[in-house]
Parts: structure tokens; sequence; C-alpha cells
């Protein structure tokens, strides 16, 4: 029995040391893993600023893009921040992702109007100040009658150099400048196609 | 076998006479020489990310400072002990003691990683001599065999289990170099002893010579060598996770890790009294040691209180075993220098091929774990509530740390330091500090998963030859 004793306390110390650290979490201590970018998050409310759509855009885009292409949203993220030089595929799976993520919004009905965002994207646009004048004194309803958001920004992301896009990442100012190309074009296409059908 | 037992356990009345405390001086010097010399088996682990950063070294060479010192031990402790047996032990341990410390004083001031490696090397071959060495002095300056051989395992029980913590707070409160420069006079303290014990051992032993050796005791010594595998596992493992993992400082760490000698002391007082044999102290030993390390393997967070009842299982059971299975090694047996030095040899041989099973093992697993702490990051940074222009800095910044510290975990801080956000974003940026560091330390805690359970399972193997010994009563 005297011989028994001492692993019979050994195997009671251990078991309860790891029946601790078991039931604590032990084993489950490990990096947060990828979410399934297929699975759709949920969306909040956007406020109507230019900033904050254009980052939801991206986030839902991004989880569309790698539903695509078969990986997690983190590693193309990861990815693309390495090579700056999206592939074909890539660039393809991006561009449908983005539009994936501005059809969502706009079933959802939390796209803002085009008028909500003109004052902010006229204060960051790179016009002649008379020309601003003019554009913001159009009335809001003229505004979005001419240009709805979707398709607008459906053109938008047409417009988009996304090898020239992720190149600027890091330079706000170019990266504001390849967007408002973007924009401009589109709107400009937009409206033409509204004036000749 | 057995001959030599009533040879070696000679009561004191045939000792020369000499003053009590001449004698207790000389004990006491000559096992802080073995302390000195077995704590050198694991003293720089604390010291290793130091010594990889003045060096510039990769893991697995800075791995060298340790495994050269236990590789050459292993191959020279039985040659040193038939040395001993031919020779006056007493010159033999000055012989090594003097080695030890010119080594060491190279080790103090090597300029590269090479040298180091080089005099570490040396440093064994001193060291080897000495343990043996002092095996033989010490059983003669006790004067009974049983009392001497178990100050000697304990010696070299406290020296292995207080080495770590010692030499991480020398490389705390100065560098890695004052791990050496402490140990040059402490060992040189056993000179004078050794000198003045000259020709005493060799004329007491001298009957021995003329019996065959009694042949190594392969369960014991294998036991020892697996246990030994696997405790390297628990210091140098755990030292790293605590100092690269977890961001700790040597000192911390090394407070940390003091929970494993405290036990390891405390095991004798605690289970002795329960007198249940060799046999069943190294199989108890052996489960708490595996049980210990299987706990480090299934930490539930990065908080250092966690890792606390894993070190006290690793420290009883290293106190428990490691004691009861060097004395089986030894009883009855002769020459007891060259059994004392397969003892030696057994659990060295054990730390190096710990060492060579674990740090690829640990090394590929921290590389592996870059991927998923680098998603895990990226999942952070994205969803974290703040504006995308502070997402775009931060992501830019954290990509060059990333890229700066492959292989290694990295330090995020100096991307947030860089980061100039407004007060309004302050609280949020905050917290995406606190969740990318916790992030790394899930990373670093997951990456010494797989080696710690591989060190469990090498401390379950000794349970076989440890159930296969012949079971005595240590009373």
């Amino acid at each position: 029995m005297r011989r028994l004793a001492l692993p019979l306390i050994a195997v009671v110390l251990v078991g309860a040391v790891l029946g601790v650290q078991v039931a604590a979490g032990g084993g489950h201590y490990i990096p947060l893993r990828p979410a399934n970018p297929c699975t759709p998050r949920p969306v909040s409310p956007i406020p109507a600023q230019l900033e904050p759509l254009a980052e939801q855009i991206v986030l839902l885009g991004l989880d569309s893009a790698a539903c695509r292409l078969g990986i997690s949203r983190e590693r193309l993220v990861l990815a693309l921040a390495q090579t700056r030089s999206p592939d074909p595929r890539e660039s393809a799976a991006l561009k449908a992702g983005l539009v994936d993520a501005v059809d969502r919004l706009d079933r959802q009905g939390l796209l803002p109007k085009v008028s909500q965002l003109l004052p902010q994207a006229l204060d960051q646009a790179n016009l002649p100040g008379i020309v601003k004048t003019l554009i913001g004194a159009i009335p809001g309803p003229v505004v979005d009658n001419l240009l709805p958001t979707a398709p607008l920004l459906r053109r938008t992301i047409d417009e988009l150099d996304i090898n020239r896009l992720l190149h600027e990442l890091t330079d706000p100012s170019q990266l504001n400048s390849v967007l408002q190309s973007a924009i401009l074009q589109a709107a400009l296409r937009q409206i033409l196609d509204r004036v000749h059908p | 076998m057995g001959e030599g037992s009533h040879l070696m356990g000679t009561d004191r009345s045939d000792q020369p006479a000499s003053p009590q405390t001449a004698r207790t001086a000389t004990v006491v010097v000559l096992s802080l020489a073995v302390a000195v010399v077995l704590g050198d088996a694991g003293v720089v682990t604390l010291a290793l990310p130091e010594i990889l950063r003045d060096f510039g070294a990769q893991v697995w060479g800075v791995a060298w400072v340790l495994i050269a010192f236990n590789l050459v031990l292993t191959l020279v402790a039985v040659p040193a002990a038939r040395l001993c047996v031919r020779g006056d032990p007493a010159v033999a341990t000055a012989t090594g003691l003097v080695g030890f410390a010119a080594a060491t004083t190279v080790c103090a001031v090597a300029p590269s990683l090479g040298v180091l490696i080089a005099a570490r090397a040396a440093q064994a071959a001193g060291g080897a001599l000495v343990i043996v060495g002092s095996l033989e002095m010490l059983v003669a300056a006790i004067g009974v065999e049983r009392a001497g051989v178990r100050r000697w395992a304990a010696a070299g029980v406290a020296g292995a289990a207080l080495g770590p913590v010692i030499g991480g707070l020398l490389t705390s409160a100065f560098s890695w170099r004052a791990i050496f420069v402490v140990q040059i006079p402490i060992v040189l303290l056993a000179l004078p002893a050794a000198i003045a014990l000259r020709g005493r051992v060799v004329e007491r032993r001298r009957p021995t010579l003329d019996t065959s050796p009694d042949r190594p005791h392969v369960l014991a010594n294998l036991a020892l060598a697996l246990l030994s595998a696997a405790l390297t596992a628990a210091l140098f493992l755990l030292v790293l996770l605590l100092v690269d993992g977890w961001s700790r400082s040597p000192a911390v760490a090394a407070v940390a890790v003091t929970a494993v000698p405290v036990a390891a002391l405390a095991a004798g007082p605690v289970f002795r009294g329960v007198r249940a044999g060799t046999r069943s102290e190294a199989v108890a030993g052996s489960v708490m040691i595996a049980g210990g390390l299987t706990g480090l393997a299934l930490l539930p967070g990065a908080e250092l209180v966690w890792t606390l009842a894993p070190q006290v299982l690793i420290g009883l059971g290293l106190g428990l075993s490691v004691d009861s299975l060097t004395a089986a090694a030894l009883r009855d047996r002769i020459p007891r220098a060259i059994h004392g030095g397969w003892t030696i040899a057994a659990r060295h041989a054990g730390v190096v091929v710990g060492l060579a099973i674990l740090t690829p093992i640990f090394t590929a697993d921290l590389r592996h774990a870059q991927t998923p702490a680098e998603e895990a990051i990226a999942r952070l940074v994205l969803d974290a509530p703040l504006p995308a222009s502070t997402k775009l800095d931060l992501a830019e910044q954290l990509g060059r740390r990333l890229s700066a510290e492959r292989g290694r975990v990295p330090d995020l801080r100096p991307a947030f330091e860089a980061l100039q956000v407004p007060a309004t974003q302050a609280t949020a940026v905050a917290a995406l500090e606190r969740g990318l560091d916790d992030q790394l330390k899930r990373a670093a805690t997951r990456a010494f998963r797989t080696a710690f359970l591989v060190a469990a399972g090498l401390a379950l193997l000794a349970l076989g030859p440890a159930l296969a010994l012949r079971d005595r009563s240590r009373s």
C-alpha cells in the first residue's frame, strides 16, 4: 500500500492541475481565427459621410472577393499588402466584391443619398471655387435624381484602377486623387446617360 | 558487486583526525562546486535571448551554448571518472577546478558566439573532473558512503534547478557575462580543499582497484536520461516562452521559474516520510513531471500564475525522481566515481537529446504560428472601431514590424508609438494594442504546445525503466 501511495498522490495532483487548466480554457488559448468570408456579416447603419461609406464598402467587398477566391478576408488583405500588385484574378474578384457590397447595402437601404455626401465631396474635391459653388447650388432632389447612389458607386468601381489604388494606399493625397478621378468620371458618364439615354 | 560497499561504507573512526569545522567547510565548498558545475548546464537558459541579440544569432545557433556544454559533459564524464579511479581524485578535482575556472573566464569575455561555444565545451571538460572527483571526496570527507552520495546528488539537483534562476537574475541585473564572472571565485573556493585532500582519498579507496568494476545500472540511468530530456523542456522552453513569447524581463522570468527549484527542494521533506521506496519515488516523479509539462502545454492564458501549478508538479517530480534514481544507480556499485560518471553522462545525454528533439519542433512551430498570428492581427485591425485612414496608417507600421522581426515574436509597441491619432481615437487605439498583444501571446503559447507535449511524452517513457527498478526503501 505504501508503495502505491506516492504514485496515487502524483496522479491525483496531476489530475487536479490539468482539470483546473482545462476548465479555465486550456487548450483553447489560440489566436483568433478568420471568419468565413462567405457568411454575411451584420452591417450597422452608415453615417452619411464619405469615409465610413467607403470603409463599409471595402470591408464587405473584401469579404465577397475572398469568398470568390476561396480564402479568408485576412489572408487576401495580407497578400495584397505584401505584393501591392494583385494578379488579374484577384483584381476581378476585388471589383466584383465591391459591386456585391454596393448591391447588398442598396438592398438593405443603407446607402446615403448623393445629395447628403455632396457637400463633403465638394470640400475635398480639387475643383475651382466657382464650380464648387455652382454644383453646391443644385437642389438636392435634382442631384439625387441625376445621380442615384448605387448606380454611381457601381460605375465608380468600374472606373477604378485597382492596381493604382493599392499602390497609393499609403499616400492619402494620391489615394484621394485616384478616387476623385474615378467618381468624377462615373458621375459624368451617369449624367450623360441620363441626358442622352 | 557489493564487495566495495564495506570498503566505502567506512565509519568515521578510521579517518585521519581533522577538526569538524574543516570537514564541514570541505563538504560545503565541494557541494558548491558540484552545484555550480551542474547548474552551468542550464545557467545560461534565461540569458539566451540576450546572447541571441548580442551576437545577432538565430535560436538554433544560440541553443549550442547549452548543447555544447551538455554534449561534452556527456562524452567526458565516464573517461574523467576513470582518470579519478586510476589516479588521485583530489588531483583530478583540482585540475578540473583550474580548467573550469579558466574556461569560464573565456566565456565571460567571449567576443563571438563561436568562442563562447568553444569555451563552454572546455568548461564541461573541466567540470566533468570536478563532478566525479567531488563524489569521491565528499564520501571521504563525510565518511559515510550513503550520506556522501546523497550530498553529491542533492548538490547536483539544487544546482540544476537553481542554475536558470540565478542566471536570469544576473542577466537582468548586469549582463549574461556576469553569470560566468561570479562562478570563477565560487569554484576556486574548493581548490584548497581539493589540495588538502590530496593522497588521502587514494589511500582509503585503494583496495577497490583490485576488484572488477560493476556494470552500470542501465534502468536507473535510462530513466535519468529520459527525465533530464523532459526537464530541459521545462526550463529551456518555459524560459523562452516567458521572455520571447510573453515579453517578460529575464528578472521576472527568473522569479517565475523559482517555483521549480523551491518545489524540488520541498519534495524531500514533503514525501520522504512516506518511505515509499526507490521505484515508487521514480514512478511518482515521472508522472508529476509529465503532468506538469502537459499543464504547460495547456495554459489557459498568458498570466504567470498559470505556470505555477505545472511548475510545482515538475519541481516535486524532479526532487523525487532524480535524487532517488541517482542513489539507485550508485548503490552498492564500484568504482563509485565511474558510476557517478555514468549518471552524469546519462543526465546530460538526456539534456542534449531533449534540446536536439525539442528545439527544431518549437522553432518550426514558432514559424508556423506566424500565419495565424498575422491573420488574427489583420482581423482585429480591419474590425477596429477606427477611421479607415487610421487603420491604413497602423497597417503600414504593423507591416514593417512584422517583416522586420520575421521568425521571432514581434514587438508591436513601436508601431503604436509611431501612430498619431486624435484624442477621440486614443481609447480605441489602446484597446486595439491590447488585443493585438493578446493575439501574439496566444500564437506564441500555441507554438510551444507541441514541444511541451513531446517533453511530457519523454517523461512518460521514463515510467518504463522506473517501473522495472528493484524497489528498495530509502529508509
